[in-house]
């Protein structure tokens, strides 16, 4: 025991390498799946123990936009995450508004009912999600996917944009009255440029939340209304590693690039919140 | 005219509550409704009361199999998510050289799609993958590939990756916001590093490396991407509720009633460690 104690004291006595250390195994461990999918992607003939594929290719990203029709599906994605995020926040901002701003009885109580969708496994509700578009011949359409994602990404929205208004002073808007701004004046020239990081932070979360969903989309997608994640599992099942990879790639990239354009902006360690209090 | 007043903020206040309520009923509510009436349907039935798919499914040992099987996936992928959470923190709050880019690293694996992730791990850990290379290149006595990817500790392994964030996210804040002079005042005290940490950093630390479980745990308890691909013949609830509906026929009430036992045994898990965690931890 006291070799080990000792040992350990040892280690952390040596803290700067071990840590630098520590933190490059993390970042490797990260982001060589990535490279992997990204080495896949452009190799050919990569059979047997090598490190590298031997011959390098562009072919699979042009099977990938030509025989999975990319350019359709990644419509469909966007705009099916674009219906998401306007629904959502269209529900969010009145919701969110009541629940930073009003005095309400058992406010706890309700905004964990409201998160509940976040909690529960979503094939469990997306079981009667899919049952219930098939009685209203929601499936396959795009509202109808945007629907189902609505489902969890409104609760989301709805808890980024309270917190948003409940940090909003009151005694802003007070002194706005008093210089004589009328509620639209006020809600145009302070209110709102208050609140816009708040709206546009829930919006991109949304749209993320959005962009990856699979399960919800898996229940109630149909031919006109293939996502990417969709198509991906379709083609891993297929067995096209390759072009699967390719795929990977091209749908990887506009989240990657986003998370790096907005982290200076809205604190993406948010993105993985998403319940309060627990 | 006081009353009225109070009646109408009341009604503006419920007025602006409606969207939220009506999204939760409409599209969670009333949906978990459909699937719970629907496990107690016959097959393929509008009419009629049944709980054979109940009883159907808890008589069939291969039942007890797939709810230990959730359970061993999502509780080891928490406890791996801890012991990596805690040196990943320590090491993240002394904002060392490039802290911006690790904890952008951090959160990578919850922003792109968890089936990206599973297709990565699974080239990265696969019989020809470069951890294997590296194994029977480096490492003494191992001469064969050794099988990770559909494996229990591989998808173990897997969940860590995609959903260790939570809990490392919740132990980074703790970290930060802890007040240096505790730390001071049990080095001065004569308290080594070690001993620093083990009895005064981790106890107070404690609260959110919990907090972060229950997410951490929650995602995994429902995952369904990973096990979905990257599974093999191990299947956890979510991806047996699938196979009910992936083929034709489709077992709608049989899925169903799964869904309902499978959102029932979160329910209580959680319940039962929420309990605990309002005990304090001594």
């Amino acid at each position: 025991m006291t070799f080990i104690r000792q040992y350990l004291n040892a280690i952390l006595r040596s803290r700067k390498l071990l840590v630098q250390t520590l933190l490059l195994c993390f970042a490797l461990m990260i982001y060589t799946p990535f490279l992997m999918i990204a080495l896949r992607s452009v190799g050919r003939g990569w059979f047997g123990r090598r490190w590298l594929p031997p011959e390098l290719t562009l072919d699979w990203y042009r099977w990938a936009v030509e025989v999975t029709n990319i350019v359709e599906i990644t419509k469909n994605t966007l705009l099916i995450a674009v219906l998401a995020v306007l629904i959502s926040t269209a529900i969010a901002i009145p919701t969110g508004w009541a629940l930073g701003r009003k005095n309400i009885p058992g406010k706890e109580l309700l905004m964990s009912i409201l998160l509940l969708p976040r909690m529960i496994p979503p094939i469990a509700f997306a079981l009667g999600v899919a049952q219930i578009f098939y009685r209203t011949d929601l499936i396959n359409t795009h509202i109808g996917v945007a629907l189902a994602h609505v489902s969890v990404c409104a609760p989301y929205a709805i808890l980024v944009l309270s917190a948003t208004f409940e940090a909003l002073d009151e005694r802003v808007l007070e002194a706005a009255g008093v210089c004589g701004a009328n509620p639209l004046r006020s809600f145009v020239h302070v209110v709102f440029p208050l609140i816009l990081p708040g709206v546009l932070a829930s919006m991109i979360f949304t749209f993320t939340t959005s962009y990856n969903e699979f399960t919800l989309t898996l229940m109630t997608y149909g031919k006109d209304t293939v996502t990417l994640p969709v198509r991906t599992y379709l083609a891993i099942g297929e067995g096209y590693w390759e072009v699967t990879s390719a795929m990977s790639i091209l749908l990887v990239i506009p989240s990657i690039i986003v998370l790096f354009m907005i982290q200076r902006q809205v604190a993406p360690e948010k993105l993985v919140g998403g319940f309060k209090g627990v | 005219m006081k009353r009225g007043t109070k009646f109408r903020s009341t009604l503006i206040t419920l007025l602006l509550l409606s969207p939220g309520l009506l999204t939760f009923f409409l599209l969670f509510f009333y949906p978990m409704m459909v699937t719970l009436t629907r496990s107690l349907r016959p097959e393929g039935e509008k009419i009629g009361w049944t709980i054979e798919h109940y009883v159907t499914f808890l008589s069939e040992s291969r039942a007890w199999e797939v709810i230990i099987l959730t359970f061993v996936l999502s509780i080891g992928a928490t406890l791996c998510s801890i012991l990596l959470s805690i040196p990943l923190g320590l090491a993240l709050r002394q904002k060392l050289r490039a802290h911006r880019f690790y904890r952008l690293t951090m959160i990578t694996p919850r922003v792109v799609p968890g089936l990206i992730g599973a297709l990565g791990l699974l080239l990265l850990f696969g019989s020809r993958g470069w951890v294997n290379l590296f194994l029977i290149r480096f490492v003494p006595f191992i001469h064969e590939p050794v099988s990770i990817n559909y494996t229990i500790p591989g998808l173990i392994l897997f969940y860590t990756w995609l959903y260790f964030p939570f809990i490392a996210l919740t132990t980074l804040a703790a970290l930060e916001g802890l007040d240096p002079a505790i730390e001071e005042a049990a080095d001065v005290a004569g308290a080594n590093r070690w001993q620093v940490l083990r009895h005064v950093v981790i106890p107070l630390i404690m609260p959110a490396i919990l907090a972060g479980s229950v997410l951490t745990f929650m995602a995994s308890f429902g995952a369904f991407s990973i096990p979905l691909i990257a599974g093999g013949n191990h299947r956890p609830l979510s991806v047996e509720i699938y196979r009910q509906i992936d083929f034709t026929p489709a077992r709608w009430s049989a899925a169903s009633a799964r869904a309902m036992i499978m959102a029932v045994l979160q329910v209580v898990f959680l319940t039962i460690y929420m309990r605990i965690l309002r005990r304090p931890i001594t």
